[in-house]
């Protein structure tokens, strides 16, 4: 809209422009022309940051496009994938538009607006959008996604997060509670050597693949593994999941070398592998532990029985008609042991966090629940309420408006 | 109007509503001693939907051989239920009759070659024509699964679309597809005939609908027409009574099988958007109308059609389903509000503009329809009526005005460039119709896309994920808002808005199909391979008209200086 005469605006704003800080910093962040812009630059991240998700998942895509200030995007991602075109564009990332245009939002109703009747429609938009680009902010910030794999007749008190990962040492010897100490998988890169007071070996890292598939290791030329599973089963490096593969989780693998603490003792090199069921055995000082690399582990207070999982087909065909899990929530802390159904488009709220069903693991008979902790999961409802109450409200008013001048006319 | 302008639009109107009816009525033709048109009703269970047997037989046909008739070894043009009984029937004849019918289409020179075929005009092969080299298509076929799918070069995916095609034809000719025989008592399952068979073999039980199926089978086998007749009838009859819903709904949808409405709307469409083209040079108030009056009849026909698969699918209020069923809600889409448009502005604008993109959604949804079935049963995530009945009509609707205001800029820059007919009068309208279409595709887009994100909270705890197709979305919303902003900001004039309204164009096309298509070399046959083209074409034609809409004002035939001055513009 233009902006309104000087006449109409009041005193106070007046002065706010007329100081110099009013005319050259508050202006330009107010003008349409940043606004238009911001617009552009918004399109042509998404744009990139949707060509990107050929080649890379979502979960890094969205970190590096949409959840950063900067980011450098690829050349190659804007041509076919068998021309490998070199150099990179550095660009504005999501948090910088995003908060660029809230300032610009701002900053024209600190100098522009003025709230009457024919302007609602659009203070409820400006609104609403606001709190959009907030619960985006909150979701980036403080969203917290994991699954949770539940086996018939088992009971799972964790959720896993499947873009991080974990080298677990179990020490099972206490008939009460099993002692697990985790090596964060950001320390798993190649050539590294993890020592800390509460792991009982050394570890160094021979080899880290961020995605691998099986191979049989006994066809292999030279096989690194001197123990364990590793002796039948290899770890080939794997082209990397990316948002349209299909496969959207990565499956990394390590080749680790365990040493007695301290020395230079071996005592073995270890094939893990998030996609190895069961963690192997190793013996160090007489003492027997167990080794797994498995996606990041949160535990939580409560555990979840699977009563029920049902997996419904279309008849003569293998489309899904209905995935669905009875589960039993039982929560000492919160005195809770409740049955629910948990089914497609109808998940479980229970102590901030929401239970999806995700997924169906046919042949073990289980089922997979997508567990989410988000605490402003509420604001995008406030948000499109308020736009599109105000869309509705602005464009009204300007039909009428049109109509009325057209009947004069 | 003189009294025979008056006249024309009734004219119009009879032929083309008779146009309509013998679509209704007549396209069955003869079809001599044997029944087929009730053959076609029959129920069967196919891709978890109970559908007519004349849908399996066109769609099945559709993919194989690109049509839904086949020519016959005497050269005579046959329907498809025809084909489909010769495959059923195959196996009781001594000598096969089935695999001597051309409507396998090879279009693939490497394909043709190694299978030893001689290129012809249409491109179909029948199975006859190479038998002998079925094994090296296995073969070949094997390695391309075998090979890392964005490794395989176009041969590979010929080769697996062939494969593809005959295992479709051997299911078929096995009896092991469709579900023939429905359950004799509830709870049962449908079953093959061939699992009746193998039934019969091993306890001896025989199922009354197996032996009704053989008996139609053997007498078409045999060229016994009224054996066939009576056979056909007695189990029509006999499956009335005992599933009536079925028997009506899949009688209904043969009907609308051999109608083909959309077709019908699709004809009307072009015919609408010619005359508008004509009344612009001459003889404009009567073409106008009569164009108005097949646009409607156009878009009754239309909304039937989409009724109709409302019915079928028993999801009324549900526009879109799939990617076909969106093409044919974004050309309905656009000719009401071309409609709407045309009753403010009495132009011709309107009702080109809706015309000319109904058709060619139209046209899409025709392309998209060769993949198979286009009432397709839904995944279980999105078995939502609510949902496909809110997000998913709006955010369509959203593409359909977008794509309505970018008809609008073509408009604006064609004339306004090549005609002396853009006076200011008519550059104003223009420019009020371009922007209330905006703000429209601004509110259907944004409400929308925001609906998605509360579906995608409800169901997997994430109300914004940017995955591509939401991404898709936002851009298209980003665009809208943006030109608006442009617009109250005074950067741009109604030139500037014709020529972003324009580049909208390319931001809706993308998000429609080009986010399917960063896909291509996963699951890419045939048709995503073709659709590319399309894209680029369209692209590069959109951007043709964006760089003639750059030409300097001062070029433009409506605005040279000896008429109106160009400051305005």
């Amino acid at each position: 809209m233009a902006e309104e005469a000087p006449g109409i605006l009041s005193q106070r704003r007046r002065k706010l422009i007329d100081t110099r800080f009013g005319r050259s910093v508050l202006k330009p962040l107010a003008s349409l022309k940043l606004t238009v812009i911001l617009f552009a630059l918004a399109i042509f991240l998404v744009f990139a940051g949707t060509l990107a998700q050929a080649e890379e998942d979502i979960h890094t895509v969205v970190g590096k496009y949409f959840r950063s200030f900067f980011v450098l995007i690829p050349a190659r991602v804007f041509f076919p994938r068998s021309a490998s075109v070199p150099g990179e564009i550095p660009f504005p990332g999501g948090w910088l538009i995003g908060g660029v245009l809230m300032v610009n939002l701002l900053a024209a109703h600190a100098i522009r607006f003025r709230l009457s009747w024919s302007r609602l429609g659009i203070f409820l938009i400006h609104a609403g959008l606001i709190v959009l680009l907030l619960s985006e902010l909150i979701a980036g910030l403080f969203q917290v996604e994991g699954n949770m794999n539940l086996y018939a007749g088992r009971a799972t008190s964790y959720v896993e997060h499947l873009t991080e990962y974990e080298l677990a040492v179990i020490d099972s010897s206490d008939p009460e509670s099993d002692q697990v100490i985790v090596v964060p998988g950001s320390m798993l890169r190649r050539g590294r050597l993890v020592e800390h007071p509460l792991l009982p070996f050394d570890v160094r890292v021979d080899e880290y693949f961020e995605n691998s598939d099986a191979a049989d290791a006994r066809s292999a030329l030279w096989n690194r593994a001197t123990a364990g599973v590793g002796l039948r089963v290899a770890a080939v490096a794997a082209r990397k999941a990316s948002g349209v593969s299909g496969q959207t989780v990565n499956q990394p693998a390590a080749y680790v070398t365990l040493r007695r603490k301290g020395s230079s003792q071996v005592l073995g090199t270890y094939l893990v592998a998030v996609w190895l069921r069961e963690p192997q055995a190793v013996m160090a000082d007489g003492r027997r532990y167990e080794v797994s690399l498995r996606f990041k582990r949160t535990y939580k207070p409560y555990r979840v029985h699977l009563l029920e999982a049902r997996h419904d087909v279309y008849p003569g065909t293998t489309i899904p008609k209905n995935f669905s899990s009875r589960v039993r929530l039982v929560d000492p802390t919160r005195n809770v042991d409740r049955e629910f159904l948990i089914y497609m488009n109808h998940p479980l709220r229970y102590a901030g966090e929401t239970f999806y069903q995700y997924q169906m693991m046919a042949e073990q008979g289980g089922s997979v629940l997508q567990v989410v902790r988000n605490p402003g999961w509420l604001l995008p409802y406030v948000s499109c309420s308020l736009v599109a109450f105000g869309l509705a409200l602005h464009f009204l008013l300007r039909l009428v408006k049109f109509l009325r001048e057209r009947a004069e006319a | 109007m003189n009294r025979i302008g008056r006249w024309v639009p009734v004219a119009v109107l009879i032929c083309g509503a008779a146009y309509v009816v013998s679509a209704m009525t007549g396209r069955r033709g003869a079809e001599g001693r044997w029944r087929m048109e009730e053959f076609g009703r029959i129920p069967v269970l196919h891709q978890g939907r109970c559908k007519p047997i004349d849908t399996l037989a066109r769609t099945t046909l559709m993919v194989l051989s690109g049509r839904q008739t086949f020519v016959d070894e005497r050269g005579d043009s046959r329907p498809a239920v025809e084909w489909l009984l010769e495959v059923l029937s195959d196996g009781l004849r001594h000598h096969s009759r089935a695999e001597r019918l051309r409507v396998f289409r090879i279009e693939n020179d490497q394909v043709l070659n190694l299978l030893g075929l001689a290129e012809r005009p249409g491109f179909r092969y029948s199975i006859d024509e190479f038998r002998d080299r079925i094994r090296l298509i296995e073969e070949h076929a094997i390695r391309a699964q075998n090979r890392d799918s964005d490794q395989r070069d176009l041969f590979d995916r010929k080769i697996l679309e062939l494969a593809n095609k005959l295992q479709m034809y051997v299911r078929l000719a096995n009896l092991e597809v469709p579900l023939m025989l429905p359950p004799r008592s509830g709870g049962q399952p449908w079953r093959t005939l061939r699992q009746a068979y193998e039934e019969l073999q091993s306890t001896g039980d025989e199922d009354p609908d197996a032996r009704a199926w053989v008996e139609m089978l053997s007498a078409y086998a045999e060229g016994n027409a009224s054996g066939f007749n009576a056979a056909v009838e007695k189990y029509l009859t006999d499956v009335r009574v005992r599933m009536p819903g079925e028997a009506t709904r899949t009688r209904f949808e043969a009907f609308v099988n051999a109608f083909q409405p959309f077709q019908v709307g699709m004809i009307l469409y072009l015919v609408c958007f010619l005359l508008v083209c004509v009344g612009w040079m001459a003889w404009g108030e009567p073409l106008r109308r009569s164009s108005i009056v097949l646009m409607v009849l156009g878009l009754l026909v239309h909304t039937f059609a989409l009724a109709s698969r409302m019915y079928l699918q028993e999801r009324w209020g549900v526009f879109v389903t799939n990617l076909y069923s969106s093409a044919v809600f974004i050309g309905w889409g656009t000719v009401i509000f071309g409609l709407g448009l045309e009753r403010f502005c009495r132009n011709g604008i309107g009702a080109m503009v809706g015309a000319a993109i109904g058709f060619v959604a139209l046209v899409i949804a025709d392309n998209l329809a060769e993949r198979g079935d286009t009432l397709e049963m839904m995944q279980a995530v999105l078995d939502t009526n609510f949902w496909l009945a809110t997000h998913v009509t709006t955010v369509t609707l959203g593409y359909a005005a977008t794509f309505v205001a970018g008809g609008l800029g073509i408009v604006f820059i064609l004339r306004g460039l090549c005609t002396r007919s853009l006076g200011k009068e008519q550059v104003r309208n223009l420019d009020r119709i371009m922007y209330g279409t905006i703000c429209f595709a601004t509110f259907f887009s944004f409400t929308g896309t925001v609906l998605g994100g509360i579906w995608a909270d409800q169901s997997w705890g994430r109300f914004w994920g940017w995955d591509p197709k939401e991404n898709g979305a936002l851009m298209i919303v980003l665009w809208n808002a943006l030109i608006l902003h442009a617009r109250w900001g005074g950067l741009v004039r109604p030139r500037g808005t014709a020529v972003l309204a324009v580049v909208g164009n390319i931001i809706t096309a993308w998000s429609w199909f080009g986010v399917n298509m960063l896909g291509v070399g996963l699951h890419a046959y045939g048709f995503m391979d073709r659709a590319m083209a399309c894209m680029v074409v369209f692209v590069a034609s959109q951007l043709a008209v964006i760089g003639l809409g750059l030409i300097p004002a001062k070029y433009w035939a409506s605005f040279k200086p000896e008429k109106e001055s160009v400051a305005a513009v």
